[in-house]
């Protein structure tokens, strides 16, 4: 009886053991260079608490199909040497699955060691149209629609709601602000627009006052905004407006966050923003997804009643490759870079439970679906205003 | 040619001009009394303007007292940082002194981001908004009440520095240190002075870009294009600086009205270039010889 006891015991350890070992999977790194710090800090940082926040939240509900996420990072202040040296030093130290690049410039520069290294796929706060070319990029991936097609996704509302509008660009004169301007030009023939200015300005802080005279003799229906966040384009709003000018106002990702109803107050009722995702502090739940995000901000940040579009990005970004990890091992496949790659591409009309404004599908390299928000400044939010638009 | 947008350019060019003119004037008062080159002289005009901010967007209080309060802020933050960073430079290279003030920019960006966060702001509207109109010739409401309280500002400094005895000390430090000193003129007060001067004269500069460009820590870095100003002007005469500022401006302005805002830098540098090929000290700087 005592030797068959002691034998039951043994078989019961050991398939205990077996057990846990089955069920203890391996976790999943994720490495990011944060943009916590530097002059888009007050963006990074927020972006960065979103990919924390959702990652916590997994964990916290099991993990993805039993993997937990390892999160590592390290701030680099929008400095791209910063940037490929932490690269360098976190793929090295913990080989992670999936990485986030704090800009364009270090998602390019990076992209020979990328590919050379087999190990890894990239995404980050970059919408570089150039990056849509997955035969150049084929481990990063853009996470939304790249800025020519937020361009063109404004574009094309402004043709629908007033065919052969008059319409001026503005954009700064930076890498970031020049990205889309020739596609966009080419866009606004294509949909029958009147393009009459195209102006360029020092990015942040300038005098708009000479490029108002400008768009005074031009009277442009819509003037679109890129390669800001804030200023200059509240003044352009100001002046214009002061000048009584009746001209809409429209801007890209970047320019579409809640800061500009928070600092430029009623001018910026009516301001067109594109955006894949939805905001923060819409007026309706849009899904269960969005809700438990709330709820959850509500558990572990009780003192922030609201979040910019930013904090969305981060929190949407930890949400896709969650997504292509538990996809590809629905399908029975192991965890590599080509199988995950497989994977993104195969999204097709994914519900992200309203964290998304779009179904998201994958091409060309990244999400190229956006619709228009309108500010109403005196609810303080983004009011959506357009249906899907998708680019092809 | 469309003669009207070109007055109107101008009119706005010289106004950008009479701000660039101030913060000019900023360098070159410190330069001229202590030879120090202070690249953290756009710093202190976003500390100053984030003073403006706390004083008349935070607590509200009426922008007649908070831009004084913005412009006494920065001017002494100057006289501070003369007393407690460049004084005891004195006598080191004057790269070690320049370096110090670069250190001491990155130090006030770290402390605006701490005090007042990262993010961009927009200060409180003081100045009038309604569109100017001189016949069909239109002015920016914000450019033009900026320029005219910046050559308030300019004149003012003229006058003191040309008739008060502060002024006369300063321009006698400038022309020989130890001649003044013999004569009786207290030299580290008349470096402290400039330093005051200097930045508050840059203190308002900050608030009125900030009033139409908005804010944030790295706002200063404008400061480093008006160096242009300065070597252009001389790096060490008051003429050259508001000559300077204003030249610089329009031609800036008028550059991005008929070419496109691209070519403004390239404009602005080749014209630098050739005064530094023609003339070595700016258009009105002292011709130094050094005897070896």
């Amino acid at each position: 009886m005592k030797k068959i006891f002691m034998g039951l015991a043994v078989v019961l350890l050991t398939l205990g053991l077996c057990v846990s070992t089955a069920t203890a999977k391996e976790d999943i790194v994720f490495a990011e260079t944060a943009l916590i710090t530097g002059v888009f800090g007050f963006a990074g940082g927020e972006l960065h608490e979103g990919i924390v926040d959702y990652f916590n939240y997994t964990n916290e509900n099991g993990g993805i199909r039993g993997h937990k996420i390892k999160h590592v990072f390290e701030d680099c202040g929008y400095k791209v040497d910063c940037s490929v040296a932490t690269f360098k030093k976190l793929t090295a130290e913990h080989n992670p699955l999936f990485y986030s690049g704090d800009s364009t410039g270090f998602m390019k520069a990076i992209n020979p060691e990328l590919q050379a290294t087999k190990n890894t796929l990239m995404s980050g706060v970059s919408y570089a149209s150039e990056l849509t070319d997955e035969t150049k990029y084929p481990r990063s991936f853009i996470i939304g629609p790249s800025y020519t097609d937020q361009m063109s996704i404004l574009l094309t509302y402004a043709a629908k709601e007033m065919p052969g509008a008059k319409v001026a660009i503005v954009h700064s004169d930076s890498g970031f602000g020049r990205d889309p301007i020739e596609a966009g030009k080419a866009k606004a023939k294509e949909l029958g627009l009147d393009l009459v200015e195209v102006i360029t300005t020092k990015p942040g802080s300038v005098d708009v006052s000479t490029e108002v005279l400008k768009l005074r003799r031009k009277k442009p229906d819509y003037v679109l905004f890129h390669g800001y966040v804030l200023t200059p384009i509240n003044e352009f709003m100001q002046q214009m407006k002061d000048l009584g000018m009746a001209t809409k106002f429209m801007g890209t990702y970047w320019s579409s966050s809640e800061l500009m109803y928070m600092k430029a107050k009623e001018v910026s009722d009516g301001y067109l923003g594109v955006m894949h995702l939805n905001y923060f502090n819409m007026e309706k739940s849009p899904g269960k997804e969005w809700d438990a995000m709330r709820a959850y901000n509500a558990k572990v940040h009780p003192d922030k009643l609201t979040r910019p579009n930013f904090y969305m990005f981060g929190w949407f970004q930890g949400m896709v490759w969650a997504e292509v990890i538990g996809r590809t091992v629905d399908a029975g496949k192991e965890l590599t870079v080509d199988n995950l790659r497989a994977t993104l591409n195969s999204i097709e009309n994914w519900d992200t439970g309203g964290i998304a404004s779009v179904p998201v599908t994958v091409r060309n390299n990244s999400i190229p679906f956006g619709r228009v928000f309108k500010v109403n400044a005196a609810e303080g939010r983004y009011e959506p205003v357009s249906e899907v638009i998708e680019i092809k | 040619m469309d003669w009207l947008f070109f007055f109107e350019s101008s009119i706005a060019g010289l106004a950008t001009g009479a701000i660039y003119s101030l913060v000019a004037l900023g360098f070159v008062i410190i330069y001229k009394a202590t030879r120090v080159i202070n690249f953290a002289i756009g710093e202190i005009m976003m500390i100053s303007a984030y003073l403006f901010l706390t004083f008349a967007g935070i607590l509200e209080w009426h922008p007649l007292i908070a831009l004084p309060l913005a412009m006494l802020g920065g001017g002494l933050l100057g006289s501070v940082t003369e007393k407690l960073i460049i004084r005891p430079m004195l006598g080191e290279s004057p790269i070690s002194v320049v370096m110090v003030t670069i250190g001491l920019s990155s130090i006030l960006v770290g402390a605006a981001q701490i005090i007042w966060g990262p993010g961009p702001r927009i200060l409180p509207d003081f100045l009038p908004r309604a569109p100017i109109f001189i016949g069909e010739l239109y002015v920016s409401s914000k450019i033009a009440y900026s320029a005219l309280i910046a050559i308030g500002l300019l004149v003012c400094y003229l006058i003191y520095f040309r008739f008060s005895r502060g002024g006369v000390a300063l321009r006698a430090t400038a022309s020989d240190q130890a001649a003044a000193f013999s004569m009786g003129i207290s030299v580290p007060k008349v470096f402290n002075y400039a330093w005051f001067f200097g930045s508050m004269a840059a203190a308002l500069a900050g608030v009125l870009v900030a009033a139409s460009g908005g804010l944030s820590p790295y706002s200063g870095s404008m400061a480093l294009s008006i160096l242009v100003v300065v070597i252009f002007g001389g790096l060490d005469s008051l003429t050259g600086a508001l000559v300077g500022g204003l030249l610089v401006g329009w031609l800036e302005t008028m550059t991005g009205a008929f070419l496109g805002g691209e070519y403004k830098m390239l404009t602005i540098f080749t014209l630098l270039t050739f005064v530094l090929v023609l003339k070595p000290y700016g258009l009105f700087g002292t011709k130094e010889i050094e005897r070896l």
